[in-house]
This record gives structure tokens, C-alpha cells and sequence, in this order.
């Protein structure tokens, strides 16, 4: 460095520099100016102008590659979402939503087994549990006529309980005494709604308010498809079935939406009649668990009743040839309008209840008496009133809310 | 020929940026980094703010000029005379790619959970949602939503597209997350975003600055106080969106979450105050980066931002953290 006279005078300099380059439009350029004499400052200058506009090129040139990146991966994902979205239906959900349903089912079985408990909780907690969906309910059931049919149990040729159909038994129906709180299920369109929307003007054939007061349990027509979103196929009954329902002047079976159970007995099935006193000798249990339904509430519950697992100890299911178990139970109301397929392995979780008695009293004819299941491992769809059937299947059994887009497995 | 960098006395000023050959200058890094750091980073869109305010600490206020002379290495030039800007690579492509592949997804998430929602959102039938409300104990000020929104959204009768979609994009959101929170980790980026113990009085400065109450950012590297901590905080709070997704989605098998959460409906009111959550940060997230303008989106695209050369690199902060 030069001595002190000198520097200030730099120092002066510079600093004139700076109020005139203040006056100057690009900040950016300040960085480098104040150093040097000026004369190459301002020869630097000039190259820099040169420089700035290349780094502003190369930015361009970086901004429109990635740019375009950037509206491949746009367009990708607009495809995939379209792709996905208008996929052909499997009952009622895109193929792809459907499939991932199935894979997740998988990971929830591999990880968690079924085998948690679920929390239980004090009865002080417990509260009357919601009415939601009366399907197969909507005619009282005379507590008399009732007898539950199991089909595909070990030797039951040889059970006192055997008969040769049990398509047979009639089950008698009186009109509702009592409709009970009248309530509103979410799960799908209400058929009055989807006949406002679709503007065909049709008669709602169950137009009752979930009442069960309708024409249709007179017979009526049977108004099986409804939504005007749902793409999904109409269900059809086997032939055969058809034909032997009507010889037999019945009230046809599955007349809620989903249509007919492809399980729905065909006449002619053996099998168990059981009276009730054959599950209430079973030893009997209370729980209190909390109630979910997939609409998106829950409740505290206090039920009553028998392990599903001793009936089945006490029924056990037929080996199949080669000496396996069959891996699936499925169960239906007495008119074959509702119906729920499950894994054996789930049915003989320790809490999965055949319920007589919900807070501390005798089930009520809209909770499903006289006997419903309670299974909190699984979502309340699955949880089915008034049970006719139980029927052991090597195939998974068909299910009444799957067949309206919802998961089989439910499981929680 | 270059001048020598670093001399006794003013050695503080005689540093050029257009001098010489990068790495000379950047040994006079470290020489030069104990004086105030921080003093000149800002993001380039408020650059003429930040130069203004940077003189603060005595040391930059006693130069004749209004910044700080730090001195960075040019990154992308290599000619003997330097631009006063360079392209800056201020997100790495991972991070970008995460960062687009969560909206779309997030926005399914959200879109799939509101058809889910509008189940339990049955006031006609007395049954209105118990979880879904602003209120304390029987005191309700608001439900949510009301019908209006749900017919706006076209929510009715979808659930389950809903639920299929919802447990569809699960999958992608958390492999999304997963990986994005291994990057930080795996590449040191964390250090840029976690918030540290100064963050917090910074984040009131910023907040006061954006409302207009208070003048003068303060110094930031990346990201500023604020940011770290909405940037944190939504990463957490993704985490808390697949616990608490987890523990409504299988409330028997893993009810000890469940529990832990305080219950099914508690982990639900979780679940969709956490969402809300979401909702907000998106808001405020693009309100500002409309703010700060094209330079500060583009590098979220193209990973590039255009610097004033003499700003810090990025490169030093994510090594020293």
C-alpha cells in the first residue's frame, strides 16, 4: 500500500464513484465497480454487460428444458388421473381403485393378522347404538318362525338339525309394530334423490324412508340399480334360480340395490336348522367395543351375546378333499336382500359376537333380532342384522356393499 | 492480473469480485466469513431491499458503501472477468421433483378426504358431524361444511370414489414423504430448512416485516426463519397426517395409536384439523411466492436462481449447516 495521502485520496475517489453509480439503474452491477481506476472499470463494465446477458441465456436456456420437463410430468399425471378415473368398472370402482383396495387388504393381512383386540370400555360409556340400514328388516320377523340355516358344516347328515333343503323353511312376517327411529343412510344415492336426478320419474319401489312399508315388500318390482353415477353392471340371477323361485311363488330374493347374492341358496341345498337355544346354550359373553360405520361415525356399544367362534367349534365346517378347511364364511338375512362374506379366520376372532342383546336388553327388531353379528374388526357394513344363514364357502362369497363399491375386506 | 485479495488495514474493501481466478478468491473465504456473514444473503427477488438493510451490524455500516464486501466464488462463469450475477443452484432436482409430485397428490388426499367427510355430515337427519366443528363442549359456532360447499365441491353420494381414491394416493403421498425426508437427511438439505433456536425470533421479525408493521429482514441464508419453520412444520405435519390416517384406518389393529391419539373420533378431529392445516399453509405458501416473484418460482422448476455474484453460496451454508 502507498502512504496515507495517497489512500484518502483513493478513498475520495471512490466514494464520488459511488454517488454517481447510486444514480444508476442496476444494483446488481455495484458488486464489482468500486475497485480498480476507472478507466478499467468502465472497459470491465462493458464486458460485464457482455456477461450478465450470457447468464441470463443460460438461466433461459436451464428454464425452458426444465420447463418442458416440467409439462411432460404435467401431462403424465393428467393422463394417469384420466387413465384412473375412466377405467372400466368392477363393482362400481375403477379397476385400478379396486385392485389397490385388494392390495391393501393383502398388507393389512400380512402386518396385523386379524389377531388385535379390540379396545373395550366401561358400559357407563356405552350409548344406544345408531339405526342405519334396514336391508332384509323391513318387515318384523315372528321371533317363532325363526331358525337359522347352516350349510357346508362336518357330517351334518348325521346331525338331528339336518334337513334336506333348508331353502324350505318359511320364515313368517308380520308389518313393522314399531318402525323405530327412522334413519338415513349415506352410503349411496337415495333412490327418491337418483329418480330426481336421472329426471326418469320413476316410483321409488321402496319409497318408504327405510320405513319397510313399501311396495316392494308386497312383491313389488324389484328396483335393483340406482344412481345415476353408479356405471356398474346390473347384477343377474342364475337362470336356474329364477325359474325355481318362481315355481315356488316366493317373494323374489335380493331386492335392495346390489341385487341377488351370487351365494343366495339355490332350493334344494342341504343343511342345519337351528333353533335358537342352539346358540343361546353357547357360553355368553358381553363386550362393550366402540361401534364404527364407514359413513364416518362411531359409538360406544355394550352388546350381549355368543362367540361366533363356538357355534362354529360346535358346527365345525366340512374339510374340503384335500383335508383344508374352507377359507371363507358367508352370511345373509332370511330374505337374501342383505349379505356379507368374511374369512373364516375372522369369524373365529375371540370378539366377533353373535349378538342377542344390545345395551342390556333384547335386541330390537330394526338392530337385527334375533340375532346380528358384532365383529370389531371390521367396519359396520359387515356387522349384518337378523343373520338366516351361515354358510361356509372355498370362494370368496359375495358381499351386499361391495357390490356397491366398497372394500370386501373392511377391515379395522 | 489479479490483484491481491487480502491485505492488512482495508482488506475488507480492496476484495474484488471481478478479480482473478475463482479459486484464489475462494480461499479468502474463511479469512472473510467472521465478519457478518450473514450481513448480504437474501433471496435475489428482494435483493435491493436486503442490500438496503444489510448495513446494520457496525462493521458494514462504517464502509462507504452500502453492502458488505463478501466475495463468493463464482460458481457458473469461468471467464477472467466476471458477471455481477450468476445462476445460483439453489434446489437440488430431488427435491423438486418431491416437491411437485406432493400437490397434485396432496390435493387428491384432500379432494378424496372431503367426499369421505361429507358422510358424516348428515344434518338432516340429526346426525351432524360431531368431529367437523368449530365449538367448545355443546357450544357449536360452526359446522363444517355447509351444504352450500358441499354442492360446490359435488361431494354427495361419492364416497366411495372417495375412499378408493383416499387409500389409492395414501400410498403415493407417504413414498413421497418417506423419500423426501431420507433426501434431507442423506444429502444434509436438512440443515437448510430445520429451524434453529434463532429461527423463532426471526420468524416474528419476517412476519412483522410481511404485515408492514416493522422494516429490516432479518439475514438469511436458503431459507428465513419463517420459512424453516412453515417448511418444517409441514413436513410434521404430513407425518401427523399418516399417523393419525393410520390410526383411523385400522383403529383395532393399531388402537394403542388409536389411543394414544385420544381415541378414534379425537384422531379423526386430528386427521382433519390437520388438513385444514394443509389448507392454510397452501395459502400463505402461494400467496408468497407470488410475492416473491418469478425468480424465486422458476428456481422450484429449473433448480436455478440468478444472484448477485457476490452473494454466499448456498454450497457453503448446506456444508457448515
Amino acid at each position: 500500500m502507498s502512504d496515507g495521502r495517497e489512500e484518502r485520496e483513493e478513498q475520495e475517489q471512490r466514494r464520488k464513484w459511488e454517488k454517481e453509480k447510486k444514480d444508476r439503474d442496476d444494483d446488481l452491477d455495484r458488486d464489482w465497480e468500486r475497485n480498480g481506476e476507472r478507466e478499467r472499470r468502465d472497459s470491465r463494465a462493458v464486458e460485464v454487460e457482455a456477461l450478465n446477458p450470457a447468464v441470463r441465456a443460460q438461466s433461459g436456456q436451464r428454464t425452458r428444458r426444465s420447463f418442458l420437463v416440467a409439462a411432460t410430468a404435467v401431462a403424465g399425471g393428467y393422463g394417469f388421473y384420466r387413465w384412473l378415473d375412466r377405467s372400466p368398472m368392477d363393482m362400481r370402482l375403477q379397476e385400478p381403485l379396486r385392485h389397490m383396495l385388494r392390495v391393501n387388504a393383502k398388507v393389512s393381512r400380512a402386518i396385523f393378522d386379524e389377531r388385535g383386540l379390540a379396545p373395550t370400555y366401561s358400559v357407563a360409556k356405552s350409548m344406544e347404538l345408531r339405526t342405519n340400514g334396514n336391508y332384509g328388516l323391513k318387515m318384523d320377523l315372528v321371533p317363532e318362525s325363526y331358525r337359522l340355516q347352516m350349510v357346508g358344516v362336518e357330517n351334518a347328515r348325521g346331525l338331528p338339525q339336518y334337513v334336506d333343503d333348508v331353502t324350505a323353511w318359511d320364515y313368517e312376517y308380520v308389518a313393522k309394530k314399531e318402525t323405530g327411529p327412522v334413519e338415513h343412510d349415506t352410503k349411496v344415492r337415495p333412490k327418491s334423490e337418483t329418480n330426481a336426478v336421472d329426471g326418469a320419474g320413476k316410483v321409488d319401489a321402496n319409497g318408504d324412508g327405510g320405513a319397510g312399508l313399501g311396495p316392494m315388500m308386497k312383491g313389488g318390482p324389484a328396483s335393483t340399480m340406482v344412481g345415476s353415477r353408479a356405471k356398474g353392471e346390473d347384477q343377474k340371477a342364475p337362470s336356474e334360480l329364477l325359474a325355481a323361485m318362481e315355481k315356488m311363488k316366493r317373494r323374489p330374493r335380493g331386492q335392495e340395490e346390489a341385487g341377488m347374492s351370487r351365494n343366495t341358496l339355490i332350493p334344494g341345498t342341504p343343511g342345519l336348522l337351528l333353533k335358537m337355544d342352539e346358540v343361546t346354550s353357547l357360553p355368553h359373553h358381553e363386550l362393550v367395543t366402540e361401534f364404527k360405520c364407514i359413513e364416518g361415525w362411531s359409538q360406544v356399544v355394550h352388546w350381549g351375546g355368543y362367540r361366533l367362534a363356538d357355534l362354529i367349534a360346535k358346527f365345525p365346517p366340512a374339510r374340503k378333499a384335500d383335508g383344508s378347511l374352507p377359507k371363507y364364511v358367508y352370511m345373509e338375512t332370511p330374505d337374501g336382500d342383505y349379505y356379507c362374506g368374511f374369512s373364516l379366520q375372522a369369524c373365529m376372532h375371540p370378539q366377533s359376537l353373535l349378538a342377542t342383546e344390545m345395551g342390556g336388553r333384547p335386541l330390537a327388531q330394526w338392530h337385527g333380532a334375533p340375532m346380528r353379528l358384532h365383529m370389531p374388526i371390521k367396519y359396520g357394513y359387515k356387522q349384518i342384522k337378523r343373520i338366516g344363514l351361515i354358510a361356509y364357502a372355498d370362494r370368496l362369497p359375495d358381499d351386499y356393499w361391495t357390490k356397491l363399491g366398497y372394500d370386501w375386506y373392511a377391515g379395522l | 492480473m489479479p490483484e491481491k485479495p487480502v491485505d492488512k488495514g482495508d482488506s475488507v474493501e480492496d476484495i474484488k469480485p471481478a478479480a482473478g481466478s475463482g479459486p484464489e478468491i475462494v480461499e479468502v473465504i474463511p479469512e472473510v466469513l467472521p465478519a457478518p456473514v450473514a450481513a448480504v444473503t437474501r433471496t435475489a427477488a428482494d435483493e435491493p431491499v436486503a442490500a438496503a438493510v444489510s448495513a446494520t451490524s457496525p462493521e458494514a455500516a462504517a464502509l462507504p458503501v452500502s453492502e458488505s464486501p463478501i466475495a463468493a466464488a463464482p460458481v457458473e462463469i469461468d471467464e477472467p472477468v466476471v458477471a455481477t450475477i450468476r445462476l445460483e443452484k439453489k434446489h437440488p432436482l430431488a427435491i423438486r421433483w418431491m416437491h411437485w409430485v406432493n400437490f397434485p397428490v396432496l390435493l387428491t388426499m384432500i379432494w378424496s378426504g372431503l367426499l369421505i367427510y361429507w358422510n358424516d355430515s348428515d344434518n338432516a337427519y340429526q346426525h351432524p358431524h360431531a368431529v367437523y366443528r368449530v365449538g367448545v363442549g355443546s357450544l357449536t359456532v360452526v359446522r363444517l361444511f355447509p351444504p352450500w360447499f358441499w354442492k360446490l365441491i359435488n361431494a354427495p353420494y361419492r364416497v366411495t370414489e372417495g375412499l378408493g381414491y383416499h387409500f389409492f394416493f395414501m400410498w403415493i403421498f407417504a413414498i413421497n414423504g418417506v423419500l423426501y425426508v431420507s433426501y434431507l437427511l442423506i444429502s444434509g438439505e436438512w440443515r437448510v430448512l430445520v429451524p434453529e433456536r434463532r429461527s423463532f425470533l426471526d420468524a416474528i421479525q419476517v412476519t412483522l416485516v410481511d404485515l408492514h408493521l416493522r422494516k429490516g429482514l432479518p439475514p438469511q441464508k436458503k431459507y428465513n426463519g419463517a420459512q424453516k419453520i412453515a417448511y418444517t412444520s409441514v413436513v410434521l405435519m404430513g407425518l401427523g397426517s399418516l399417523v393419525t390416517g393410520l390410526s383411523i384406518y385400522k383403529p383395532t389393529q393399531v388402537h394403542w395409536i388409536t389411543s394414544l391419539l385420544g381415541g378414534y373420533e379425537m384422531a379423526r378431529w386430528e386427521h382433519f384439523w390437520l388438513t385444514m392445516g394443509f389448507c392454510a399453509f397452501f395459502l400463505v405458501h402461494v400467496g408468497q411466492v407470488i410475492l416473491a416473484g418469478w425468480n424465486n418460482f422458476r428456481s422450484m422448476v429449473s433448480g436455478y436462481e440468478i444472484v448477485p455474484a457476490a452473494k454466499a453460496s448456498l454450497e457453503e451454508e448446506r456444508r457448515a449447516g
